[in-house]
């Protein structure tokens, strides 16, 4: 179906999203494109453009360790996220008849519960004082607290985990949603056991779903600064933190531009080369 | 359905209602735990030795905390209306006018919700340093505008393209003018989507941290507030203050799911239907 383009006095419609749409979208990110041009010495930042930040970004093997670190930290999340949400997707979308609104509800409230409160109670779960230290100490398996739970790559992905769960039950349950019943019914008369079924229609039919649930927790996980802040201590420094620093501590605008747009260029780039394959809206924003 | 007996959907699954109810307690497990840290006397949950109001009360006595609560509520407020009006009239853009580039550009504006909100926050701090812009409540409440927009323009753009055209042409046969069929037809068709989606804006508002650390000077927001007492450890107050969110937050999502959906739409119907049948 060919589309037509709309006569000119319609277009008056999209001049407040296109508004919005230049001055806190485009603009920002031309500007830290700029920025990451530019260099700092001392607290002053030099604006003749250089090459310097995106050369020590590939000729410092630190960047490049900790991007990979962190990325192969965002894909165990991701998978984990999916072993969790997918099985409880497929339960509420075919196994559960009574009360699937109230369960579909209990999936993804913790989706719009705070994101620092949920932090704060890992820390609280995981801490040398916390939940699981003093559980196992009141019942006398140890005597001095485990300090392996915290402040770690396992911290991360734990916390990480648990705020990515909704993202991937979201696209994953809707896109169940959407398999015709009788597909099964039919697979069913054919002579296919449940795993049968599952392999054949349940899964290829849910790909699409489950690959933008992938994106999803993947990007939240690579892009994520406050939780290795708070959690990940010394051993878990990532990208995001790198990204950070730059505005924080370190006070190197011009880099913190430079491997922002890095970051940028990663997230898009996955989001484009898997929009044809995923649903791009994921059902969330759309109702 | 005789069918039903072994493909799947059919078989009870009890391996997977079990994991799936671990599940469930990995999800409620740690909101639980900040419930019952915030009623503690103490600061360990094993020999509960009672339970005590006394840090809630210490909450209202806390001015600094008191003052970021209602900024953010006041944030919050502002950016739902902003975003209201401004993802609104995107629904209506991107759902009735045909151009060249529209998945792009529906791509675009997606992006402050897809992208990783550390790149949306430094890209605005760098974006109001560059204009000059002090860090204040307008460079808060701008990064809030950010990502809301996209929120009520998809829940807005859903609505519309669900409802089809036919109630506007309808309306514009028997004579209505385009305000006209606004107000009349359109509006109380996507009235409670609306509602729905200014109702998220405000609990995403409400929590946002990783764009605002970027864009707070010393006007702060209740998030980065509790950030900056994490920085003393977990003390009984951050709970009470973290159960206050946690309730809220859940009385929201309530509201909102009323509004949001399908079921919404048969609702409205219905409503209207027992109306006319009264009439």
């Amino acid at each position: 179906m060919k589309r037509r383009t709309s006569k000119p006095r319609q277009f008056i419609k999209g001049i407040p999203i296109a508004v919005w749409m230049l001055a806190l979208v485009v603009v920002p990110l031309m500007f830290t494109f700029l920025m990451s041009f530019y260099s700092s010495s001392g607290l002053m930042i030099d604006t003749t453009l250089t090459l310097e930040n995106y050369r020590l970004f590939f000729t410092d093997p630190l960047y490049a360790r900790i991007l990979f670190k962190s990325i192969r930290l965002a894909l165990v999340i991701s998978v984990l996220s999916i072993a969790a949400a997918f099985p409880l997707a497929y339960m509420v979308s075919f196994k559960i008849r009574r009360g699937r609104n109230m369960l579909f509800m209990l999936c993804i409230i913790p989706l719009w519960v705070s994101y620092l409160v949920r932090i704060i109670a890992w820390r609280t779960i995981l801490g040398n004082r916390g939940v699981i230290n003093s559980a196992l100490m009141a019942i006398g398996v140890i005597k001095e607290p485990l300090t392996f739970f915290l402040y770690n790559q396992f911290a991360i992905a734990i916390t990480l985990t648990y705020i990515c769960i909704p993202f991937v039950f979201i696209p994953v349950y809707t896109a169940l949603e959407k398999i015709p019943r009788n597909l099964l019914d039919a697979s069913s008369d054919l002579g296919a056991n449940e795993l049968r079924a599952f392999v054949n229609v349940v899964l290829p039919l849910g790909l699409p779903g489950l690959i933008t649930g992938f994106i999803f927790s993947f990007i939240i996980a690579l892009g994520d600064y406050i939780i290795p802040l708070q959690l990940g201590g010394t051993q878990g420094i990532m990208f995001g933190n790198l990204v950070w620093s730059q505005f924080g501590f370190a006070f190197n605008w011009p880099l913190g531009a430079a491997l922002g747009f890095i970051l940028f260029a990663i997230a898009v780039t996955i989001l484009g080369l898997t929009s044809k394959f995923g649903t791009t809206e994921g059902g969330f924003l759309s109702e | 359905m005789s069918s039903k007996s072994r493909a799947a959907g059919g078989g009870r699954g009890t391996w997977l209602k079990i994991y799936g109810t671990l599940i469930f307690v990995f999800l409620y497990f740690p909101m639980i735990i900040v419930l019952l840290f915030s009623f503690s006397p103490t600061r360990t949950i094993v020999g509960l030795s009672g339970l005590t109001l006394k840090w809630y009360q210490e909450l209202f006595q806390d001015t600094g905390l008191l003052t970021a609560f209602w900024h953010t509520v006041l944030v919050g407020l502002c950016a739902v209306a902003i975003a209201t009006v401004f993802g609104t009239a995107g629904a209506f853009f991107v759902t009735r006018v045909e151009f060249p580039g529209k998945g792009v550009f529906r791509a675009l504006v997606m992006l402050p919700f897809l992208l990783p909100g550390i790149i949306m926050g430094l890209t605005l701090l760098i974006f109001f340093r560059n204009l000059n812009v002090p860090l204040s409540m307008f460079t808060i409440l701008m990064g809030h505008v950010s990502f809301t927009t996209p929120l009520v323009m998809f829940q807005v753009s859903s609505r519309l393209l669900r409802m089809g055209p036919t109630y506007r042409w309808a309306a514009m046969d028997l004579g209505a003018n385009p305000v006209q069929t606004f107000w009349h037809v359109t509006l109380p068709m996507i009235r409670t989507a609306l509602i729905g989606a200014g109702l998220l804006a405000f609990t995403v508002s409400f929590d946002e941290i990783v764009i605002s650390y970027f864009l707070t000077g010393t006007w702060m927001t209740l998030p980065v507030y509790i950030y900056g007492m994490l920085r003393f450890g977990l003390s009984p107050k951050v709970y009470a203050i973290s159960t206050i969110i946690l309730l809220l937050s859940l009385v929201l999502i309530t509201f909102m799911a009323r509004y949001t959906g399908r079921s919404a739409e048969t609702y409205r119907v219905r409503d209207r239907r027992g109306k006319r049948d009264a009439a």
